[in-house]
């Protein structure tokens, strides 16, 4: 049997409060877990969804094929990103906890912070490989799509129209616009994904944690109604009863406002989103994102494993 | 100053609290203990007596109710705390996922290894734990007895100075279990500190400098091996090729002196060592060392 | 301090912390025009509950494309009243896809309408003339609707240009829609001829609509099409300009 060498005893145990090699260790170990359960079986049905749905619509105008292409695709887009944040997330500390394998990876010099930022890393590297695939496929259809319409069109418009028709053409597929909605689609997927990890951080089981994510989605994208509401009718009263004004208010301090981070409709419609409104949309998910991971830190620090 | 102890409990207590019940579970009820380098003690109770509970307060994976613990002079509520030591949880199990290799690579990773000093390391600890042709299976398809050797290659990634082994061999084979305990005696040569928690007592007993026995969350006893199992009136002495007269001359010598001989027999072989002669004959010390002819006898 | 208590107590912090950036966000996009407006609660009556749900949640634009399928196929079979129901639910499940307030008025104003006229139920041709312009006004509607929404997009206006000049032969008001076209961005460079050949048609106007010609002709050779030369050609004649003064066309255009 060999006996082995020790490391360099002379080299003195230095802990680092916080290391990138760790992070990415976890992160990219999460992302493989993912990857390796056969997850990206999904692009195959983004991929029959964003053809045939440019198939089933051939006999309506190209703008309104191009309209449709882009709400099927990004639709899919949001929804697949979202299962995936809610569904990977839910998953990641009952099955280590499970298994013990969170015993072993805390019982090396891994502070507790570090490993949940790494599995919430992972997931989000899993969003965005998916989201980029995703939008290949996307612009390949397109750009598929638009070669066809652009023979049809070269061939039955007369020659003085032909220039307003390309342009035409060009101006419904692709625009700067798409990629900020399919970014904001990685935003809100990425908000979801920390407000999983918080609710599984002190959820007893993943069916109660992907249960309380959903609702806490679909109630997220009424907030702003109740919260209209609940600011603007606060004073006044106005016949609302005081049943009803704190659940309003309990609904717009508690959850966060998803419809901010709907621009793909607008994208898909052909309008400018202004990126000054993009930068600011991306600060706010940014926040909401840091408070729900800080949040799941503190139940996760106290954990008893 | 001297040199802190490797582990140092003083005046443990963990109670849980029972979710939804008014009682709450003591699982450790004032425990003190020191471990020193370059010992192996051995934490020894029934299930359910807190060894676990301790192993995990040590390593800072559940919070003390009261008391503290630390490891070579470092809070375990403090993560540099572990940088020094090594942990095979009870029934170990690791991402399905990855191979055995990967395995170790990942732990490596988060000890701060890297490189080409982690591919050898890791190398290295598969075939310490005899690993090697499996290296690249997935760690899904390992039998018990494997995932506890991973376990073990894992602990010992980055050469810790102290390893923390809750039941080693627990669901492991005879020729298995004798080859952990084959390990830990070299790591003890090597100056690394283990605190092993079994029931195999047998193996305890084989292995370990000292020992506590844990009951219900109490330390009900505690002290070097020697001092706790030695029958202080009596003695053993064991003869190859007595000849039936000498040893009637030594029963007449021990009349003749007071002394009272209890018992006179062939002595057993353990059943572990049988168990290993017949099935396949690996174990070491068995094959080297023939079983002499000898007797016991017992003297007061 | 136990995070059960302490985290209630963060995120309620962050409730109140929140509440300012996201109204301010909200209103930025109101004002920038990029808000899609709540579904109203009467839309409930048109839809299925699982449509509903699915639109709530931010997946209407899908929902919608079903819907437009849906108009499609009645417009197939000639149905012209569950079609209006459709295109109307389309359009407000997403107000903002000017593609679909643009199909719906075509669909109106060019399908139904030519149908409404040729319909062999209804023997009497002025009832049938009636219901044909019915169909130009719904037209219309959806359009007006449309721009209501998408106040900057010149598509709509580029269509209503189309529905004044070619339905309801309304050329002041043609030439209004095309001019509004041709001042948006993205607009088709034919927009601002288009907005001038209506113009020459309207009587009292013509000399307005000279000037605009005129300019467009001295831009050069890129307006240099056949109808503006006849435009150019029919307001000379009409205003009676004098020979030495009228614009030069090039021999054979
Ligand atoms: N997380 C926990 N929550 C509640 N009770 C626990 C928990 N972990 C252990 N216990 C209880 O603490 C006692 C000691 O358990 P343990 O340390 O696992 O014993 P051992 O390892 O000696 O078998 C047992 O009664 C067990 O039920
Ligand atoms: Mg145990």
């Amino acid at each position: 049997m060999p006996t082995s060498t020790p490391l360099d005893p002379s080299v003195p145990v230095r802990h680092r409060w916080f290391s990138p090699a760790r992070l990415l260790a976890i992160a990219s170990n999460t992302l493989l877990e993912l990857v390796r359960q056969k997850v990206f079986y999904f692009l195959l049905l983004f991929a029959l969804l964003s053809i045939g749905s440019s198939l089933l619509v051939v006999q309506f105008t190209f703008q309104q094929q191009f309209q449709v292409l882009k709400d099927v695709s990004l639709g899919a887009m949001s929804i697949f990103s979202w299962l995936l944040a809610v569904l990977a997330t839910a998953q990641l500390l009952p099955r280590d906890l499970e298994d013990r394998t969170l015993y072993t990876i805390l019982a090396k010099p891994v502070p507790r912070f570090e490993y949940l930022l790494g599995k919430l890393g992972g997931v989000l590297l899993l969003l965005a490989l998916s989201l980029a695939l995703m939008s290949a496929l996307f612009a390949g259809v397109l750009a598929w799509r638009e070669q066809t319409q652009l023979a049809l069109i070269q061939a039955a418009t007369p020659p003085e129209d032909l220039e307003a028709a390309v342009q035409a053409l060009r101006a419904s597929t692709f625009t700067p616009s798409l990629g900020l909605a399919i970014l904001t689609i990685f935003l809100r997927a990425a908000i979801c994904a920390s407000l999983t990890l918080l609710i599984s951080s002190f959820a007893t089981s993943s069916i109660f944690t992907v249960i309380v994510s959903v609702i806490a989605y679909i109630i997220g994208h009424i907030q702003p109604v109740a919260r209209d509401y609940w600011l603007h009718s606060l004073p006044a009263g106005q016949g609302v009863s005081p049943l009803v004004q704190v659940f309003l208010g309990f609904v717009a301090l508690f959850f966060p406002d998803f419809q901010l981070f709907n621009l793909v409709d607008e994208a898909a419609a052909g309008n400018t989103i202004p990126f000054p409104l993009f930068a600011q949309t991306s600060a706010l998910g940014l926040g909401y994102a840091m408070v729900y991971t800080f949040l799941a830190y503190l139940f996760f620090s106290q954990k008893e494993l | 100053m001297a040199d802190p102890a490797a582990i140092a409990i003083r005046n443990l207590t963990k109670i849980f609290p029972v979710p939804f019940r008014k009682e709450k579970v003591t699982a450790v009820e004032d425990l003190s203990l020191e471990v020193q380098p370059g010992q192996i003690y051995g934490l020894l109770g029934p299930n359910g007596s807190g060894k676990s509970t301790t192993m995990k307060v040590v390593l800072g994976l559940v919070s003390p109710t009261s008391g503290s613990t630390e490891i070579f002079g470092r809070s375990s509520l403090h993560v540099e705390s572990r940088e020094a030591v090594g942990f095979l949880p009870e029934n170990p199990y690791f991402y399905k996922f990855l191979t055995g290799s990967e395995t170790l690579h990942f732990f490596g990773r988060l000890c701060g290894l890297s490189g080409p000093r982690l591919a050898a390391r890791s190398r290295e600890l598969l075939a310490l734990v005899g690993l090697e042709t499996a290296a690249n299976r997935r760690v899904g398809s390992y039998s018990k007895g494997m995932l506890q050797r991973i376990g073990l290659a894992q602990a010992l990634i980055q050469d810790p100075r102290l390893l923390v082994l809750d039941e080693p061999t627990a669901g492991v084979d005879p020729a298995g279990s004798r080859e952990i305990r084959d390990l830990l005696l070299q790591f003890k040569q090597r100056g690394i500190t283990v605190l092993l928690c079994s029931h195999l007592l047998g193996q305890v007993q084989e292995v370990c400098d000292r020992i506590g026995i844990l009951h219900q969350g109490r330390l009900v006893s505690e002290g070097p091996l020697e001092s706790l199992v030695s029958v202080e009136d009596q003695t053993e002495c064991l003869l190859r090729n007595a000849s039936p007269e000498l040893l009637r001359s030594i029963q007449a010598q021990a009349a003749a002196a007071g002394a009272e001989v209890i018992q006179i027999r062939k002595p057993q072989t353990t059943l572990e060592r049988h168990f290993l002669k017949v099935t396949h004959g690996v174990s070491r010390d068995a094959s080297t060392q023939p079983s002499p002819q000898h007797a016991d006898v017992h003297a007061p | 301090m136990r995070a059960r208590l302490l985290a209630p107590v963060l995120l309620l912090g962050f409730g109140f912390a929140k509440l300012a950036p996201e109204s301010l966000l909200t209103r930025v996009r109101q004002s920038a025009n990029l808000h899609t407006a709540p579904v109203q609660i009467s839309l409930r009556q048109n839809l299925s509950q699982m449509g509903f749900l699915a639109a709530l949640s931010g997946f209407r634009a899908v929902v919608a494309d079903l819907l437009w399928i849906q108009a499609h196929t009645a417009w197939e079979n000639t149905d012209w009243g569950r079609m209006k129901l459709l295109l109307d639910t389309v359009t407000a499940l997403q107000p903002r896809a000017v593609v679909f307030w643009d199909g719906a008025a075509w669909h109106m104003a060019w399908n139904a309408s030519v149908s409404a006229l040729e319909n062999p139920a209804q023997p009497r041709l002025a009832l049938r003339v009636k219901a044909q312009r019915e169909f130009f006004r719904l037209g219309e509607d959806f359009l007006l609707r449309g721009i209501q929404n998408n106040p900057g997009r010149q598509e709509l206006y580029n269509r209503l240009g189309m529905l004044y000049r070619d339905k309801f032969e309304d050329h002041a008001r043609a030439s209004d829609a095309f001019a509004a076209c041709a001042a948006l961005p993205n607009a088709p460079s034919y927009a601002r001829r288009f907005a001038a050949y209506e113009l020459s048609r309207v009587p009292g106007r013509e000399a307005e609509a000279y000037q605009t010609l005129k300019k467009l002709f001295l831009e050069g050779e890129k307006n240099w099409l056949p109808t503006l030369f006849n435009r150019i050609r029919f307001l000379e004649e009409k205003l009676n300009v004098r020979p030495d003064e009228r614009l030069r066309i090039p021999e054979g255009r």
